[in-house]
């Protein structure tokens, strides 16, 4: 049982606050991605459940143990690290067999895992060369096959993508994926693309300034954000923000957002009324508006300012009041650019989201 | 459902956790102040014996003969000292030989050495790893027990006992670690920056000179203030190549059987004060210097 | 466009490979040969009194010879510096002969008073001299060619007015006979090589007109009463200083990078000795080492001796090596450190992570990851500090007077400027760069069979 439960920890570097009083659980065998832009503290907060810095308050557990001040090769955990880390002067197998080595497994053990390691990433015929002449894809798997040899209960890792290039990164990410579901290990894996994030992960803790904005399942934090940051960093185009105001009209909630009037779903009824006479902001993602070429009741005119043809899919960036909003439609969707259409909002993929608290309203 | 982190009572460590916790900073701030420690002795290991002939030089000649010397330094405060060893035979003769050989030898080391760096950093050709290899194998060598032959060759053709032979030989000298050391500073200017100057409607020629020369300039100073401070630190072969044009390491060599401690001690204080510094202006691009004989 | 690129590179390099072919190869190469090959020791004779003409056998410098015969001879148009040795002018005259005819010819001008000059001392016309002596010819001889042996051009009566149309300075050649090694070697030679006699028919080799490969040198440097004391001097300096060296560059390297608050100043001060000229370190050290010195002033002062003690004197060797082992120490120490700061710095902070959290300890992170990857560095600094160490020269010249203790560098100055001996100076500087070479040669060695053998 290796759950891995971080509770309220705080990492400062002098007055900045990299982690501000964080708590995730992930639960045994799961695949935990940190989301974040940069900055946002999810590498720190890694690097405290790895033991590289210790957190300053707070308390981190795997399994049953607390491990936040334990020195790391106590903690039985591996790790991938971002530049990789591969000791330039062992060879590829040196470098699998270390920490082996390093915790006194048998030569005879050594030796198989390392194999079996090496076999599971394809790099067997690597493993009598110096790492200096290989590709960084060659690397990446080094740095894998050493973490995964380790077989311990928990594994790390740190933008293990983001050296490689776009084709090659794709290619292992499936890999990786799958490579993960066999071994079964409690996995944290750090990045900063939503897509890795969307496409790996179990479930994912959205970070922005050493906070846990969301921590959901992929699909769940992509439909039902926890508030505009969520929203806005994942998802590509990432979500579309409207300013409305709400109003009343015969009893019942109705929001305007310019000189068109939009009907919320009768389940956000009640959440709305507080806002009568207020403004709030709406949110919905581009996929989710229906574009026509036609007029309709319940459609708003909008101008077209730009097409992107994107292959799958058009992508229309058009004028609604004040705000600039894209909208995704089928790449044979006839319009040019100054051109007219008619964008419908279908109720239920609205988000409401409070000025204020950026907060995304749910009932 | 989705959620956003709470504030919650924070989870407080288990005691055992917080004493091995408090155990670690403390080792961490013993081991920090250590460091510190350490560092500053080895500091005062540097600068005391600098102190020492410094407020030797400062004082009076009788404080200097003295004995014991007083604890406190530059007491009395006096330029007599410095006064004495300037005037003595030979000495502002010998600076000003210092300083023109030091000069020339900067200047003929710049505009040798600059060329050579700018292709070893800027052309991949054949000879390429050979060439760096020989200039790094040529730097190790004793090249100032190169002054012997020298002096025979300069001899014979009428050019001993002149500044500009021993400039030569200081060139030499510090050729091999300018042109290293300007290699690393052209290396540190990406190549793209030329070529955009380039786009950007520059000759080649103006790309370098509106471009890469602003940029190189300081790296090339520092390579160049080194040259010079090796050149006036250098003792062998100017004592060996020059007898009536003495540089004053070698005329403070030729005399110090026989000079007296005021002598002594102003002149190695007098030695010191330039390179004390030059280090301290140069002292970004030690690294760029040194640190690159490895690879 | 392609053609000039390709060139631009060597042509940027081109100043400094003739720089230094000619300011360091090129000495090298002189230094090694000043040291096994003495010049000018071997008279090399020729059969007849002509520089074409075949090798008659060598004298060497020294020998003592008969004169058997002399002759003038056309001295070679490079040489123009005529007052280094024995001449003789010959001048071609017209002029009646004993017949009555008009001739030309050679004559020596030991034959002829010149009775008119030119302006610029030019010799114009003469008359020929009387020759005195009963049994002598009173004729005097006309040669078609400057030389004696050439066929006759005719005969003159004494006091013949000539005119002097030509004249050509010959140099006088000896014919020698010397005994070198029980052997009679006879041949001919340039008058300037000789040194005759009074009287003219004994003389001795001056010197020679060619080298030979000579171990005397060598043989010389190494029976000097300092050579070995020199040696074993610098051996033993290298030996204790370089290890100390280490140890205190990695100590001050990990200081450094400890990377903590005032860092820069300690990297400054720790840098500091680097641009320290040696001869200002060894006064240094002299002064708070010699007699009134701060050492002594200090013990003295907190009550450890009684009156100052003598350290650099002839009976405290001990001492004096001593002095010159931390005056090195102080000195050399900053650049070994910068060597080990910038190789500990190529090592990427995520490797040195990796090592920890794959289990290893700081002792197995220093054995297994940062030792391997400094070994370059270090390497360098090994053979970089034992070159310079086989040069350490004016530290011991001011701490020891260059006398009491000695190093190879001292003795190669001693040498050349105060004995003035070229040749022995260029054999310690060329024993001085062997050993260099040889113990960079051996540092690879050892690190490359390291290396095959898997550490």
């Amino acid at each position: 049982m290796s759950e891995i439960k971080i509770e309220n920890v705080t990492k400062r570097f002098g007055n900045f606050v990299a982690v501000d009083d964080v708590s995730l659980t992930v639960k045994d065998r799961e695949f935990m991605v940190l989301l974040g832009p940069s900055g946002c503290g999810k590498t720190t907060l890694l690097r405290a459940v790895a033991g590289l810095g210790m957190a300053d308050e707070g308390r981190i557990c795997i399994g049953d143990q607390d491990i936040t001040y334990l020195p790391p090769r106590e903690r039985n955990i591996s790790m991938v690290f971002q530049s990789y880390a591969i000791f330039p002067h062992m060879t590829v197998f040196d470098n699998i067999a270390f920490g082996l080595k390093m915790n006194k497994v048998g030569e005879k053990e050594t030796k198989e895992r390392v194999h079996q390691a090496a076999e599971l990433l394809h790099i067997e015929q690597l493993l009598d060369r110096y790492p200096d002449k290989m590709s960084g894809g060659q690397r990446q798997r080094v740095a894998v096959a050493r973490a995964i040899a380790m077989e311990s209960r928990v594994l790390l890792m740190d933008e293990p993508l983001s050296n490689l290039d776009a084709l090659l990164r794709l290619e292992m990410r499936a890999e990786l994926k799958r490579l993960l579901r066999e071994l079964k290990a409690t996995t944290i894996y750090v990045t900063h693309d939503q897509i890795e994030a969307l496409s790996m992960g179990d479930r994912i803790a959205v970070m922005k300034e050493g906070a846990i904005h969301q921590v959901d399942e992929p699909s769940a934090v992509y439909d039902r954000p926890a508030n505009q940051f969520v929203g806005s960093f994942i998802g590509n185009p990432p979500m579309n923000f409207l300013t409305g105001e709400v109003n009343r009209e015969n009893g019942e909630v109705a929001v305007t957002v310019g000189d068109f009037m939009l009907r919320p779903e009768p389940k956000m009824q009640s959440a709305l009324r507080e806002y009568v006479d207020d403004k709030i902001v709406l949110g919905i993602r581009a996929e989710n508006m229906e574009a026509l070429t036609t007029p309709a009741d319940d459609a708003v005119k909008v101008r077209v300012i730009v097409v992107e043809p994107l292959g799958s899919q058009n992508l229309l960036t058009v004028n609604i009041g004040d705000d600039i909003v894209k909208v995704a439609t089928h790449p044979t969707f006839p319009v040019m650019p100054d051109g007219d259409i008619w964008l419908r909002f279908p109720a239920d993929k609205i988000r409401w989201i409070d000025r204020e608290s950026q907060r995304v309203l749910y009932v | 459902m989705s959620t956003l982190t709470e504030r919650t009572t924070p989870v407080e460590a288990a005691p055992e956790v917080k004493a091995l916790h408090r155990q670690m900073q403390r080792r961490q701030r013993r081991s920090r102040l250590t460091t510190y420690l350490v560092g500053i002795l080895i500091a005062l290991w540097i600068l005391v014996p600098i102190f020492f002939i410094a407020s030797m030089a400062l004082t009076t000649q009788a404080t200097v003969r003295a004995y014991p010397k007083g604890v406190l330094p530059f007491i009395p405060f006096s330029l007599d000292t410095m006064r004495f060893f300037l005037n003595s035979y030979g000495i502002l003769p010998g600076i000003r030989n210092s300083i023109i050989v030091a000069l020339l030898t900067l200047a003929l080391s710049t505009i040798i050495a600059a060329p050579a760096g700018y292709a070893l950093s800027r052309y991949i050709f054949p000879g390429r790893d050979f060439f760096r290899l020989s200039i790094l194998a040529v730097r190790a060598f004793p090249i100032v027990i190169l002054a012997i032959p020298l002096a025979v060759v300069f001899i014979s053709i009428g050019m001993f006992d002149t500044i500009y032979s021993l400039a030569l030989m200081h060139t030499a000298l510090t050729l091999p670690t300018a042109v290293l050391v300007i290699g690393s500073v052209f290396a540190s200017i990406p190549y793209e920056l030329e070529e955009a100057a380039q786009v950007f409607g520059c000759t080649p020629v103006q790309a370098f000179r509106h471009v890469v020369l602003p940029l190189v300039l300081p790296g090339i100073a520092a390579a160049a203030i080194f040259t010079f401070v090796m050149s006036w630190n250098e003792v062998f072969a100017a004592s060996v190549l020059t007898i009536q044009n003495r540089t004053l390491p070698a005329q403070v060599l030729a005399t110090l059987s026989y000079s007296s401690e005021p002598y002594q001690f102003a002149g190695g204080f007098f030695m010191m004060v330039p390179s004390l510094i030059f280090i301290f202006i140069i002292r970004r691009y030690l690294f760029n210097m040194w640190g690159q004989v490895s690879k | 466009m392609n053609n000039r690129r390709r060139w631009t590179p060597y042509l940027l390099l081109l100043p400094t490979v003739l720089f230094l072919a000619l300011f360091f190869l090129y000495p090298m190469v002189q230094a090694l040969k000043l040291s096994v090959w003495s010049e000018n020791t071997i008279l090399a004779l020729k059969d007849e009194a002509d520089r074409e003409s075949g090798s008659a056998g060598r004298l060497p410098r020294g020998t003592t010879v008969t004169i058997l015969d002399r002759e003038g001879n056309l001295i070679p148009p490079d040489e123009s510096d005529t007052t280094a040795f024995l001449t003789e002018r010959w001048f071609y005259v017209r002029g009646d002969s004993v017949e009555g005819e008009t001739i030309e010819g050679w004559t020596s001008d030991s034959r002829i008073r010149v009775r008119e000059e030119a302006a610029d001392g030019t010799p114009l016309m003469g008359t020929v001299r009387r020759v005195l002596g009963s049994g002598a010819d009173p004729l005097t001889r006309l040669y078609t060619e400057a030389d004696d042996d050439s066929p006759l051009a005719g005969q003159m009566e004494a006091n013949t007015e000539v005119s002097i149309v030509d004249l050509a300075i010959l140099e006088v050649w000896y014919q020698v006979q010397g005994t070198v090694d029980d052997e009679t070697v006879t041949g001919w030679a340039p008058s300037r090589f000789i040194q005759a006699f009074e009287g003219g028919d004994q003389g001795r080799v001056d010197r020679g007109n060619a080298g030979e490969f000579t171990m005397d040198h060598i043989r010389r440097m190494v029976q000097n009463r300092f050579f070995w004391p020199a040696l074993r001097t610098t051996v033993l300096l290298m030996v204790i200083i370089i290890p100390i060296q280490f140890v205190l560059a990695i100590i001050m390297a990990l200081v450094i990078q400890a990377r903590l608050r005032g860092n820069n100043w300690l990297l400054y001060i720790f840098a500091i000795p680097l641009g320290v000229s040696d001869l200002a370190v060894g006064i240094v050290w002299f002064a708070i080492f010699t007699q009134n010195g701060f050492l002594n002033s200090i013990l003295d002062g907190i009550g450890l001796i009684a009156g100052p003690r003598p350290y650099l004197t002839a009976s405290t060797r001990g001492w004096i090596i001593f002095a010159i082992v931390l005056a090195e120490v102080w000195r050399a120490t900053s650049i070994v450190m910068i060597i080990v700061v910038s190789g500990l710095q190529a090592i990427s902070q995520e490797v040195l992570e990796a090592a920890e959290l794959f289990g290893a300890t700081l002792w197995q992170r220093v054995r297994h990851v940062i030792l391997p990857l400094l070994k370059p560095s270090l390497q360098v600094a090994l053979i970089l500090r034992t070159i310079l160490a086989l040069q350490v020269f004016a530290v011991v010249v001011a701490l020891s007077g260059g006398d009491i203790v000695t190093v190879l560098a001292n003795e190669t100055y001693r040498q050349y400027v105060e004995l003035r001996n070229p040749n022995l100076a260029a054999a310690y500087a060329g024993l001085i760069l062997v050993m260099s070479m040889v113990s960079a040669m051996i540092y690879l060695r050892l690190v490359r069979t390291q290396e095959e053998a898997g550490l």
